[in-house]
């Protein structure tokens, strides 16, 4: 008996949806951009946090040594620097790396490569490379450079303090969020009115029915309950249709991405992909759920039972 | 069976549909109330189905105290109670068989079910060969005889009828107040609200007389004093 009476549910449920087509293709059309500002927000949170690291990935501290330097001390310094809180990698580079690199760097600059042929030999200091998971990292380990034991043959050190773009960089990813967020939230603010405004006319549509339901005995909740199944299936038509018009939106964006972040791993779809789940799944399930609280609300404003 | 004690029904600000209103009917009675416009009969009508509520005294059903009813169980109430309003109120969209299936449907009942009860229901009240017609192929008074069939899908103890007859012609008001009077043979209590003075008087019933929302008159075999 409750299959059936959910059948029936179900069935007075799209009868309305069809009935009432325009109004139900206006109402998940305004869902489909509530949809489409959100998964928007995610592009762009992706994009920036890629964005984030790649700067992050550039971002390294060289400790220049000094040429007298033994192995035995370099090694040690190194061990010293590596067990530094924060630190995720120190690469050593030798005089000679350090030669190969620099002339590589310039072998189309004729001025440099005569000034090294005047000096006769290698002017490079060996050099440790030191890399940290956070970027605040880098002034601890600064900081902390003196209490190690080899420290004193360290000559100079060559840090580029990229917070500063790293900062305006978070104000602007933060600023393009709250955008996002507002926009996102009007379109919410939207979706709800016209949910609530589709159920209202469906319920008016059905005022005969619902007269009659009610004579005969129908119970509360099976009068209710195709309004709520209505609501959810805006929910559901929403976010397919979101599905397929997202996908062909990312797969547009994604080359440019690419040449953009170069060698960077930021793929989009692969994203979306790993995540579809978590993100459209959470979507119907929101979006059911705001078509629903709308629905309860007309029905509670519009349907005396 | 069915006993007002003392009910009154107000209504914002200080008007008194009903006021201390008393009647008692019995099982299997053929009873009419009558009453001008206004006089508390169709707030009598709501009151019995739960679609208002009393604001003082008490009204039984058997031993069920409607006073008291939660609204969770008024759908089972009006399951004992077959209603009929003078406008049809049939769905104009579904055919004969499926206006009466529809009452059976949104209670839950199998399609089996359905497929034998509803001709059954339709041969009772003569349209056993019209099933498959819309509601604007036939007449009103085979339409109001749709909705009858209707009300009596679940089998009901009562069967109330508010005006039943207010938009028909004579031949097909007595049509209709035939099929009433077969239903009530069968043992169903009829309670006719009506201010049809030839209809009542015809019957030779019980009539119930109500006026500023108090009984009147009651006579057991009555006539239409107003």
């Amino acid at each position: 008996m409750i299959l059936i009476s959910i059948s029936r549910i179900i069935k007075f449920a799209m009868q309305d949806f069809i009935r009432n087509f325009w109004i139900s293709i206006v109402t998940i059309t305004i869902l489909i951009l509530s949809l489409f500002s959100i998964n928007f927000l995610i592009v762009a949170g992706v994009i920036s946090e890629a964005a984030i690291k790649t700067v992050e990935d550039k971002i390294d501290l060289s400790l220049y040594l000094s040429p007298n330097s033994t192995e035995t001390d370099i090694s040690i310094l190194e061990q010293e620097l590596d067990s530094l809180e924060g630190v995720t990698s120190v690469k050593y580079i030798s005089k000679v790396q350090a030669l190969e690199v620099f002339q590589s760097k310039h072998k189309d600059n004729k001025e440099v490569q005569d000034a090294l042929r005047e000096i006769g030999q290698n002017p490079l200091n060996p050099s440790l490379v030191v890399q940290t998971a956070e970027l605040a990292d880098y002034s601890q380990v600064i900081n902390s450079l003196d209490k190690l034991s080899k420290h004193d043959i360290i000559e100079s050190r060559n840090f580029d303090d990229h917070e500063a773009l790293l900062n305006s960089m978070n104000t602007i990813t933060g600023k393009t969020r709250q955008a996002g967020m507002l926009v996102s939230l009007i379109f919410i603010i939207i979706t709800i009115l016209v949910v609530f405004n589709a159920i209202r006319i469906a319920i008016y549509t059905h005022n005969k029915e619902i007269r009659i339901m009610k004579l005969v005995g129908a119970s509360d909740w099976f009068i209710r309950a195709p309004f709520l199944v209505e609501g959810a299936t805006y929910a559901l038509v929403g976010v397919i249709s979101i599905i397929a018009i997202f996908y062909p939106f990312i797969h547009l964006l994604q080359p440019y991405l690419s040449t953009f972040f170069n060698a960077n791993d930021l793929n989009l779809i692969n994203y979306f992909n790993s995540n579809f789940i978590t993100i459209f799944g959470l979507e119907f399930v929101v979006a059911s759920l705001i078509n629903i609280v709308a629905s309860l609300w007309a029905m509670r404003n519009h349907l005396k039972v | 069976m069915i006993n007002f004690e003392n009910v009154t029904k107000e209504y914002p600000p200080n008007s008194k549909a009903l006021d201390g209103f008393n009647l008692e009917v019995n099982p299997g009675e053929f009873v009419s109330i009558v009453g001008q416009s206004g006089t508390g009969k169709t707030t009598m009508v709501k009151l019995l189905i739960g679609e208002e509520r009393a604001t003082k005294g008490k009204i039984s059903i058997g031993d069920w105290d409607i006073t008291k009813i939660r609204q969770r169980e008024i759908p089972y109430l009006r399951r004992q109670i077959g209603v009929i309003f003078q406008d049809f109120k049939l769905l104009p969209r579904k055919n004969l068989f499926e206006n009466v299936a529809f009452a059976m449907q949104v209670c839950g009942h199998p399609p089996s079910e359905i497929g034998v009860k509803v001709p059954q229901v339709l041969k009772l009240v003569g349209l056993e060969n019209k099933m498959y017609r819309y509601p604007t192929e036939v007449s009103g008074g085979e339409q109001q005889r749709v909705v009858i069939a209707r009300s009596l899908i679940h089998h009901p103890k009562i069967l109330l009828a508010d005006e039943p007859t207010g938009n028909l012609d004579s031949i097909n008001a007595a049509d209709i107040i035939n099929l009433l009077e077969k239903i009530n043979k069968f043992g169903t209590t009829v309670i006719l609200v009506t201010h049809n003075k030839e209809i009542v008087n015809s019957l030779r019933r019980r009539v119930v007389t109500i006026d500023g929302g108090k009984v009147i008159s009651d006579q057991k075999i009555g006539k239409y004093i107003l």
